[in-house]
């Protein structure tokens, strides 16, 4: 079933057609080129693929392109542009928390999911809120100890 | 089908793509057979992208919940997110709820989709089997409110017809304040439950009211065998006890797991003790 949708993506007006079962993931990185969201398992088990919709954290591989009508997507590469973007990006790499660096765009984004609805977490909160992003390389730890420090030293941003 | 071949549904107001308004979705359903979408962790998981989705986010009677004095009422395109952040919401949903998936599964999937995709491992279809809860199911015709038992009637098989819409769940309110909720997974996140429990449990004056287990995971639909239950029910703690056993075999006799990525005989014996210890708990809590 086609459909002709008009959204916001990464803050811009964006006029879109084709078929409504599409999913968001693919027409991102294929028709898109933001290729920062990342294809882990297409069927929302890892989290790489995670972006904001109207604010909430989704996996874009579970996201049919017929969703979308009015709704506002962001995506790594618009939420980069941010402040709170420097403040968690300088915090992940303070403790070297990137290895191979797939899992991490959705990792951001899910921490600004967190960080957003919960701007002093625990470290419990801060594991639930990262329990759909799955990394192969960190172990989790340094990841969970950047999110803590973003959250102090971003005082006032969230 | 042919409908939605001739013309593009555009995504404005008043279109066929996501209807605001029941009636509307109502009138889809019965002309073109269209695939209801509320949160799509499910349907998505397949790739065909070709599917004649019907979006139902922009219904707002899908969205509500109300109580009444014999039943929660949940609007069945609540999400995971929605029930466990609503205080208003009985414990044992809000349980089941935050054990689903992870905090983006829980943020799109709905209740409703949770029962309609009729997997015998859903976790929040099982709180509503073992609460002997209701669904409400709607077309442009009338409705119905039928026992989910009658709803859920194989992996993936529902006795939802094409034109009907999942509108309503009512959770009975009677019976839900003394409640064990167990899943056993493989990890504490984004986890398909290997074995899924819900038992309630009520006594008065040392006199078993109630009991009502439920099984997920184990076989092709939540298992709920109220017969077996009732031969505890309006038995003292002494009579319950003496019974227990045969209670017990009865379970056992009932359950018939499949194999699954985990062995039939490991998901009976969980069951079992699941069964065994809840019994004992509560038995032990009314001396």
């Amino acid at each position: 079933m086609r459909c002709e949708i008009e959204f916001t993506l990464n803050g811009a007006t964006t006029q879109w057609a084709g078929e409504a079962g599409r999913k968001l993931l693919d027409v991102l990185r294929d028709e898109f080129a933001l290729v920062g969201v990342k294809c882990g398992c297409r069927e929302g088990e890892c989290g790489a693929c995670s972006v904001l919709m109207d604010g909430v954290l989704v996996n874009s591989c579970l996201v049919a392109m017929g969703r979308l009508q009015g709704c506002e997507v962001l995506t790594i590469e618009g939420y980069r542009l941010t402040e709170r973007f420097k403040v968690l990006d300088r915090a992940l790499a303070n403790r070297s928390a990137v290895q191979c660096g797939y899992c991490i765009p959705g990792m951001v984004l899910a921490a600004e999911a967190l960080l957003a609805a919960c701007p002093r977490p625990s470290d419990a909160e801060v594991r639930r809120g990262l329990s759909g992003n799955l990394c192969r390389c960190t172990g989790y730890n340094a990841i969970a100890g950047a999110i803590l420090d973003a959250s102090k030293e971003g005082e006032g941003l969230w | 089908m042919v409908n939605s071949m001739v013309q593009t549904p555009k995504g404005k107001e008043g279109d066929t793509l996501a209807p605001k308004t029941l009636e509307a979705a109502l009138a889809s359903l019965a002309q073109e057979g269209a695939i209801p979408y509320a949160g799509g962790t499910d349907l998505m998981v397949a790739e065909d992208e070709r599917r004649p989705f019907l979006f139902l986010h922009n219904i707002a009677e899908l969205q509500g919940f109300s109580e009444d004095d014999e039943y929660y009422r949940l609007g069945a395109g609540l999400t995971y997110t929605r029930i466990m952040n609503d205080k208003r919401m009985p414990a044992l949903l809000v349980e089941a709820a935050s054990q689903i998936a992870a905090p983006a599964i829980r943020n799109a999937g709905t209740i409703g989709g949770n029962i309609a995709n009729a997997s015998p491992k859903a976790d929040s279809a099982l709180v509503l089997v073992a609460t002997d809860s209701l669904v409400r199911l709607v077309s442009a015709a009338g409705e119905r409110v039928i026992p989910i038992g009658q709803f859920l009637v194989g992996r993936q098989k529902t006795t939802r017809r094409p034109d009907e819409l999942l509108v309503e769940i009512l959770m009975p309110k009677r019976w839900l304040a003394d409640y064990r909720f167990t899943k056993v997974g493989g990890r504490k996140a984004l986890a398909i439950s290997r074995v899924s429990f819900a038992g309630l449990f009520a006594a008065e004056s040392g006199v078993i009211q109630h009991l009502a287990l439920a099984f997920g995971a184990v076989e092709d639909t939540i298992v709920r065998r109220p017969q077996i239950d009732g031969l505890l029910i309006g038995k003292s703690v002494e009579e319950a006890r003496a019974l227990s056993e045969e209670w017990l075999a009865a379970w056992d006799a009932a359950i018939t797991p499949l194999r699954g990525r985990v062995s039939a005989r490991y998901r009976k014996q969980v069951c079992l003790n699941l069964a065994a210890a809840f019994l004992k708990s509560r038995l032990e809590s009314t001396d």
